[in-house]
């Protein structure tokens, strides 16, 4: 009934996680019986839970960053104080404990503090700088936000429910496979990341087609602000790069879950290819980390010097070189696997040329420093200190980058500097800048001063202090994760370190401290203009908090920085620009399609763990019947009236009327009169005339989701293409493949796409009947398709060729099996679409989901061309 | 939201999947679907050809001749199922396809280059990998 799950699941026998879990268990018990005591439960559902407002999901993703990072830093301090104590002794964390911690700490640090804060930002930040309403696909954005969360919900019930996974927050094999992990732990993290994965990309999905669709008039590509250009360039790495994740994990689950032999260390299975695939996301992911840090700090540095940035283009070529070089790298991280010296060599080469352009950022930003008058406000201390601890961390990178050198220094203490360095001294301190830089905007008063400054000199002097001496241990030879050493000459070097963390420590307390202070002074720190640190881009145009709809009239871009120009022309005339003509708006009406996708993520992801298949299957049913009903309704989209708009936004002028006639000290008055050659320009919207239509936003964005799943394909491809000869003894391709049925396959899924092809001309003309008899006959054909290939499936593993027999077997059950669910899920789905096309008729709405259906039924057929060639021509050729 | 409708909907941006056939939509748009139908079929059948073992074609080119037969018919079905052009309609389309073969290149290419010298470098004699599969 309950499969795995029993009482011995419970740590009692453990204190520390037992007495952490029992005190988490009362803080929630508590905070959810206060919401009900205050009767908050309907605010919470109607404006948050159900949200799709981008700004909110925004906030909720750094929310959710900031409370995981308590969680993953209390790991972090854990192991300091052990480390610190373990001379000779066991410490006070078993073994198998401290493993759970380390594994743990990395995996939560990475995907859900890292990950959030950085979707975050660019979920609030990247429409107000476009200058539009709202992100492309809202409602998906809500669901990437409540994935994500299903998936911490996961990891923090491993606290108390079983166990974490031991293995490192990669969860390398063959050490992580049922052989040598057969607890839930390794499941936790794998369902855990399988789900906050598919989260992740339909963000990076909605945000490529959102930057590249959904633009303000004149926001032409070079006048976006450089925070746009590397959450465009993140984005575009998630698409790539998460796939590759979700394909390696997925063989991995392949392996645990139904015998596969993709990395076990028999049957032909071989654990170093999990280790190269698993970088080649890995790799990408540190850059879709700092990418968008060096956005924030781009915006801080220009806005605090009160200069335009130095360099724009340069900036924007080094964004997008990086954004392709970092695919090109991912070997460093296994150099002494034992690779050729040609392999070694290109990889360690590729490495130090991605310092290149990361190079040309930061002189990029010293000469935006250059001459200007720097204000030193907490983000611009946090953006500085980024400055000195990101070049020391990026020349110990460039050290790891030469193979002798990481021969010496793989997997020491050195290594776990090196990274904490750029990750802490990057990504985090980005984060915290660009936290303290748009809390004003988010919320409308800005953050205590005095209690930011204490929390950052803590963080960074204890970054210092922590991080410095793990240098000289790993060249003192001390490897990572080491539950107790025998050492006595480490462990003064721990010591400090552990005194490091604890004063990290304090500058968390001083960062709760800051919220609480702020919030209670809130009166006084108010934003009233709504452009508290003198902002050059859009988002300071508007109020702080700004309206649903963010612009009552979207900003007509005539320049790199949009709204710079418009303040100094309004400085200069003192007074507002002329009152727009307001229209009427339809945004997107809240949904709780994500929160209740996500509920059955939760219960899916945690039947799967304990193999409980009957909660599985109702929590598939569920997720899949949300997206229909989803699909289903009628109104997605409320209007706001002209006057409604008008009232709102006199609001605004009225605030701003002390800023343009320069009463506001935080603003910088103009300087000199301006150049008259600019109000020619006023009228040049350099070619772009704002958003797309509904139908290219849609078609765009599917096309895009498309080529992850193309890249996904790739995983199981290259997966096959170096285990086809790994048939341990059992049969090979040439003995089991026949051709004759494959032509036939192939007959069918051609003859079906043309098909859907007939389809989407009936329905060009809107022609009911030929419509729906032509995806009828795609449908039949489909079906052909998959019982062929589902018999065939069945007759090889009658004949004992199933997929445990050998690696070959293995991988060509997974790919061919893949390509296979995709036409299941394609007949499910064009189901539902028969059934709407009869019951609703050609509606516009329904139409741009049979254009997507078109692209993804005839992609199909392209993965096909390469299967049939790759797999089954190929192996039975002579 | 309306304002999408109207605006930047010109002609410089096409959805993907949409054909542009001028006036005489029907008719031209089945003509694209069957010609894309006749081809495919016949890179189609030339791929099993060659896989079959004719002796037209010299043994160990075989593979290079499916890839580029593969190739071929990709391409067939980019252009006439999907509608992915090199029109000035499409540069946003083909550009992302140009993005997503990038990446589906490098880590094919890549993983197939690594794991070969790691398999060549790691080579144990006796074939220690299969050490659990002995009986």
């Amino acid at each position: 009934m309950f499969g795995k799950l029993a009482w011995s699941a419970i740590p009692f026998d453990q204190p520390i996680p037992l007495i952490t879990s029992i005190i988490l268990i009362i803080i929630i018990l508590g905070l959810l019986a206060w919401i009900t005591l205050r009767g908050h439960w309907q605010y919470l559902w109607r404006e948050w839970f159900t949200s799709v407002d981008h700004k909110r999901i925004g906030i909720m993703y750094c929310v959710l960053a900031l409370i995981m990072l308590i969680r993953g830093f209390s790991d972090a301090i854990m192991m300091r104080a052990q480390q610190a104590i373990a001379l000779h002794s066991q410490g006070y964390l078993p073994a198998e404990h401290f493993d759970q911690i380390f594994s743990a700490h990395g995996t939560i640090m990475i995907f859900f503090v890292a990950m959030p804060f950085v979707i975050g930002l660019m979920n609030f930040v990247v429409p107000l700088q476009l200058g539009v309403r709202d992100v492309a696909f809202p409602t998906f954005n809500s669901s990437s936000l409540w994935l994500t969360a299903s998936a911490v919900l996961l990891v923090n019930i491993s606290l108390f429910v079983g166990e974490f996974a031991q293995t490192g927050w990669l969860v390398y094999p063959p050490l992580s496979e049922l052989a040598f992990s057969p607890g839930v732990g390794v499941d936790y993290y794998l369902w855990a990341i399988q789900i906050s994965g598919i989260g992740t990309l339909l963000t990076g999905v909605n945000f490529v087609t959102t930057i590249l669709k959904i633009r303000a008039p004149g926001m032409t590509l070079m006048r976006m602000p450089i925070f746009c250009w590397t959450a465009l360039a993140a984005s575009l790495l998630i698409v790539a790069a998460f796939p590759i994740l979700t394909a390696t994990l997925g063989m991995l689950l392949l392996d645990r879950y139904l015998g596969f032999h993709f990395f076990t260390a028999g049957f032909g299975g071989n654990p170093m290819m999990y280790i190269n695939l698993i970088w080649a996301w890995g790799h990408p992911e540190v850059y879709i980390l700092i990418l968008p840090a060096f956005g924030v700090f781009s915006e801080v540095f220009s806005t605090f010097s009160g200069k335009p940035l130095f360099g724009y283009r340069s900036m924007v070529i080094a964004t997008m070189a990086i954004c392709i070089l970092s695919f090109m790298v991912w070997l460093h991280h296994f150099f002494t696997m034992g690779a050729g010296a040609d392999v070694n060599g290109f990889f360690g080469i590729m490495t130090m040329i991605i310092a290149v352009p990361t190079g040309v950022k930061i002189f990029n930003w010293l000469f935006t420093m250059w001459g200007g008058r720097i204000r030193f406000q907490v983000p611009m201390l946090w953006s500085l200190a980024f400055v000195v601890t990101f070049v020391i961390g990026g020349m110990t990178g460039v050290l790891l980058a030469v193979p002798p050198a990481d021969f010496v220094l793989h997997n020491s203490l050195f290594l776990v500097a090196h990274f904490h360095n750029v990750v802490i001294g990057g990504v985090l301190f980005g984060a915290f800048a660009g936290y303290t830089y748009w809390f004003p905007k988010a919320f409308g008063f800005k953050l205590d001063e005095r209690s930011g400054k204490a929390a950052f000199w803590f963080w960074v002097v204890g970054f210092y202090v922590a991080f410095m001496p793990l240098y000289v241990l790993g060249l003192k030879g001390m490897t990572r994760r080491m539950q107790h050493y025998d050492v006595a000459d480490w462990q003064p070097w721990l010591v400090v370190a552990a005194c490091g963390a604890a004063l990290i420590l304090c500058g968390i307390v001083c960062q709760v401290a800051q919220l609480v202070i702020s919030i209670r002074h809130r009166a006084e720190l108010r934003d009233r203009t709504g452009d508290p640190w003198d902002g050059r881009t859009l988002e300071w145009i508007t109020s702080s908090p700004p309206p649903p709809f963010n612009f009552a009239v979207m900003p007509r871009v005539t320049g790199g920085e949009a709204y710079w120009d418009i303040k100094q022309v309004a400085l200069e005339n003192r007074r507002l620009t002329e009152l727009p003509d307001y229209t009427p708006i339809e945004m997107p009406r809240n949904s709780p399609t994500g929160f209740v996708v996500a509920f059955f993520a939760v219960l899916t992801g945690f039947a799967l763990i304990w193999h409980i298949w009957w909660i599985v299957i109702i929590g598939l049913l569920g997720a899949f019947g949300t997206f229909v009903v989803f699909a289903w309704r009628d109104h997605s989209e409320y209007l706001l009236s002209a006057r409604e708009l008008a009232r709102i936004d006199a609001e605004r002028r009225q605030a701003r009327i002390a800023l343009v006639e320069g009463r506001e000290p935080a603003i910088t008055p103009v300087k000199a009169a301006r150049d008259p050659s600019a109000s020619a320009a006023r009228a040049d919207d350099g070619g772009h005339k704002g958003p797309a239509s509904k139908r290219i936003i849609t078609g765009y964005g599917f096309w895009i989701f498309l080529l992850s799943d193309f890249i996904l394909f790739s995983g199981f491809y290259a997966a096959y293409a170096v285990l086809s000869h790994s048939s341990a003894g059992g049969p090979t391709a040439k003995s089991l493949f026949d051709l004759k049925t494959m032509a036939i396959e192939t007959a069918c899924l051609l003859l079906s796409s043309f098909a859907c092809g007939m389809a989407t001309v009936a329905s060009h003309v809107r022609n009911m009947r030929w419509t729906q008899i032509s995806y009828f006959i795609t449908g039949a054909l489909g079906l052909a398709f998959l019982s062929i290939e589902l018999s065939e499936f069945a007759r090889m593993i009658a004949a004992g060729a199933g997929p445990g027999r050998s690696a070959f077997l293995s991988a060509f059950f997974a790919l061919v099996g893949l390509h296979g669910l995709h036409v299941s899920i394609g007949l499910l789905w064009l189901g539902t679409m028969i059934a709407q096309i009869w019951a609703k008729g050609f509606r516009a709405d329904i139409m741009r989901r049979a254009l997507c259906f078109g692209l993804f039924w005839h992609a199909l057929d392209i993965i096909w061309v390469g299967i049939f060639t790759n797999v089954y021509l190929l192996g039975t050729s002579p | 939201m309306s304002e999408y409708q109207q605006g930047a909907d010109t002609a410089a941006d096409a959805a993907p999947g949409d054909q542009d056939t001028g006036g005489e939509r029907i008719a031209a748009e089945i003509r694209n679907y069957l010609i894309g139908l006749v081809l495919a079929a016949g890179f189609t059948v030339a791929s099993f050809w060659v896989a079959s073992g004719t002796s037209l074609i010299y043994v160990p080119g075989v593979p290079m001749a499916l890839a580029a037969l593969a190739i071929g018919q990709m391409g067939v079905h980019l252009v006439f199922f999907l509608h992915i052009t090199t029109g000035s309609d499409n540069t946003n389309n083909a550009l992302a396809l140009a993005f997503g073969v990038l990446i589906v290149g490098i880590v094919i290419a890549g993983s197939l280059w690594i794991m070969y010298h790691l398999n060549m470098n790691m080579m144990i004699p006796g074939d220690m990998m299969n050490v659990r599969a002995a009986p």
